[in-house]
């Protein structure tokens, strides 16, 4: 039981991590925590169904055509909602973002809702399980931990290689000295917001062969992907991951060894454990107090 | 002046002394001569509305038969309908639009249990009469209140059924796997005290979240105890997350649904992984499914008022409930008001529907009035129907 346990909570964990990434990336750069992330999930899935399922295009275009169409999202949901009240009391932005998620579900449900309460979406590998002494490895769930391993690799070495993710780090790290060197911050923090909405969309991508799409898929995972970056320190893309594929486990080896009435709290049960210890999470900043 | 106010008083002393209401005045609400108006209480919106506006499309379509023979006693059924977007809060409102605003003579409705019983005290409060058509709740019906009829299966006797047929088709060890939010627990509570009846322990008792997008644990668990049969209390999205994860792990014992489930074609779809349903067993309101041939009349009939419905059970469940509320309506002849109703309900007996799998029998102390459920199993391509079982409550 453990190995399956480990390998499908590594699976759920990496899709938390995705998520999560998405989420702190938005914060790093614009202090703003984007309520609708999991909203932009649910229509990156809904948008791959449309172009895989409906139009019948292979799964790496529609990945591909899925997460262009999320960043274009991206870009217009800062553009519409989140630029104009940049100035205004974070409380406003919250709301924001609150009112942005109902509106993405509604649409959601007017665009795709006549389909079907949960769409299910084809696996990318259709090859049954594969057993291996006492280890049952599923192909999908493999693909699915890779093509998240990928994306990571894809998202750290574009913030750390190229020139826009260079700009993105220094405006992350002092928005007013980035200004005073040229660059120019409302379009990274708009860019910004369209690479949080495609990391979102790549996540539902990978995750619809194992799941649903269906409109209310975002808030729960949201909430988890919030825990993650939470446990990783709030701010730390690293921390996100970790604290990704630690709730990915968690949640399994509690319903696994413990029972199954844990597997959704036991997660939450560790991270307040771990910000009692240790408040800023895994990799957050040490909270320093002047005296 | 002296003269105008002794005039008032006069008024006023005939006013209050009167017999006449100026509800009195008008007649009963929702009847006329000529009509008689029905509210429709369910989903119209969202992802319940398989048991709202499905169910609804069905009954409309008994309904429009009926007005085009010439009507109940003279009289053409208007059916309006309210959304309550399987809420609590939208069922309270849209049961208060229907009794108050539209001012219907009675309630054909009811499709998520959590609305229904949310709308309960309202409408029980309006002495409106009320023939709930998919609500399963045991609450939606007990306490029985006067006015409240059902005419679908209730929680308590499909969980019974379900290990019935567990029994009946030789399982030794059973487990179950389960939601336990107040849905889940409607079902669970009645299922744990039937193993208890029986004396029988069920040989893993698994929980799983309605969001849960994984069930590894679950079905490792389950398959670690070895039973012949699990029984399931999951929604229609957590039970396709768990039979494609059972699938995936090879793990195929007998599986036994329930209503939520009812639409085999519809979770062979979700579920989408060849062979999973193989041994799945779910529980329907209804005996038979869209592609019998007895179903036939009104699969056309439904594509003549409703072009973009496929037809599906829910379907066939309006048409069922539908022909009991207009049974009872003729029953209760020309002179009819929502008493007469409610009596000639009271004392429906071995109504056979020819839809439902059992007949409908009402009494006075025992308003839940469809008590037999049918077990389907999908073969192919096609869902046949394996059994039927009459469960008290």
């Amino acid at each position: 039981m453990l190995p399956y346990l480990v390998v499908s909570g590594l699976t759920t964990g990496s899709l938390y991590a995705l998520v999560a990434m998405g989420l702190v990336v938005v914060y790093k750069a614009t202090t703003v925590v984007n309520f609708a992330h999991g909203e932009l999930f649910m229509i990156g899935g809904f948008l791959a169904y449309t172009f895989h399922v409906l139009l019948k295009l292979g799964y790496l275009v529609s990945l591909v055509l899925a997460v262009a169409a999320a960043l274009a999202l991206g870009l217009v949901t800062e553009r519409l909602a989140y630029r104009p009240l940049m100035r205004a009391p974070a409380i406003s932005v919250v709301l924001a973002a609150v009112g942005f998620s109902f509106v993405l579900k509604g649409a959601a449900r007017q665009i795709w809702g006549g389909l079907g309460d949960y769409m299910p979406f084809p696996p990318v590998v259709a090859t049954p399980a594969i057993t291996m002494g006492g280890l049952i490895l599923v192909p999908q769930q493999l693909v699915v931990l890779a093509g998240a391993l990928v994306c990571m690799g894809l998202f750290t070495a574009f913030f750390t290689s190229t020139r826009t993710g260079k700009m993105m780090q220094a405006t992350a790290e002092n928005a007013k000295a980035a200004r005073l060197v040229g660059i120019r911050v409302d379009r990274v923090y708009a860019f910004t917001w369209g690479m949080g909405a495609a990391t979102a969309a790549a996540a539902a991508v990978l995750m619809a062969p194992l799941t649903f799409v269906y409109p209310d898929v975002g808030s729960p995972l949201l909430v988890k992907a919030f825990g993650a970056a939470v446990l990783g320190g709030f701010g730390s893309l690293l921390g996100a991951v970790l604290g990704g594929f630690s709730i990915g486990l968690i949640e399994n080896l509690a319903g696994g060894y413990i029972n199954t009435s844990f597997t959704d709290i036991s997660a939450f049960l560790v991270i307040m454990l771990v910000l009692i210890v240790r408040p800023t999470g895994f990799f957050g900043p040490r909270a320093v107090r002047r005296i | 002046m002296r003269t105008a106010r002794i005039a008032l008083i006069i008024l006023a002393t005939l006013v209050i002394g009167s017999p006449v209401t100026p509800a009195d005045a008008q007649g009963t609400p929702g009847l006329t001569a000529d009509e008689i108006k029905i509210g429709a209480l369910g989903a119209l919106t969202g992802p319940g509305y398989l048991y709202g506006r499905l169910i609804m499309n069905g009954a409309e379509v008994v309904y429009n038969e009926v007005n085009k023979a010439g009507g109940i006693n003279g009289r053409k059924i208007t059916l309006v309908r309210e959304d309550d977007r399987c809420d609590a809060a939208s069922a309270i409102a849209a049961a208060k639009k229907l009794i108050f605003q539209h001012q219907v003579f009675m309630l054909h409705g009811g499709g998520c249990s959590n609305a229904s019983i949310a709308a309960r005290p309202e409408i029980e409060k309006a002495g409106i009469p009320w023939v709930v058509f998919a609500s399963v709740a045991d609450e939606v019906t007990l306490p029985t209140a006067p006015y409240i009829f059902s005419t679908a299966l209730a929680a308590s006797i499909e969980s019974a059924a379900q290990l019935e047929f567990a029994l009946q088709q030789g399982a030794k060890k059973i487990a179950v796997i389960s939601m336990r939010d107040a849905w889940g627990r409607a079902r669970y509570n009645p299922l744990m005290e039937t193993f208890k009846r029986k004396g029988v322990t069920p040989v893993a008792d698994e929980e799983m979240s309605p969001d849960a997008n994984d069930a590894t644990p679950q079905v490792l668990r389950l398959r670690q105890a070895s039973p012949d049969a699990v029984i399931i209390v999951l929604y229609p999205k957590a039970a396709a997350v768990y039979m494609r994860d059972a699938a995936k792990l090879g793990f195929k014992p007998m599986q036994i649904g329930q209503t939520a489930l009812g639409d085999l074609l519809v979770f062979r779809d979700q579920v989408a992984i060849p062979n999973a349903l193989d041994k799945f067993y779910t529980i329907s309101h209804v005996r038979y499914t869209p592609e019998d041939p007895e179903m036939e009349r009104w699969r056309g009939l439904l594509e003549k008022y409703f072009p973009n419905d496929r037809m599906s059970v829910y379907n066939i469940m309006g048409i069922a409930s539908a022909t009991v509320v207009v049974e009872a309506l003729k029953r209760a002849g020309r002179d009819l008001t929502r008493d007469r109703l409610r009596d000639e309900l009271n004392k429906l007996k071995d109504f056979n529907t020819n839809i439902y799998p059992g007949v409908i029998t009402c009494t006075p102390t025992d308003h839940q009035c469809h008590k037999t459920p049918a077990f389907m199993l999908l073969t192919g391509d096609k869902v046949k129907t394996v059994g039927v079982a009459t469960v008290t409550r």
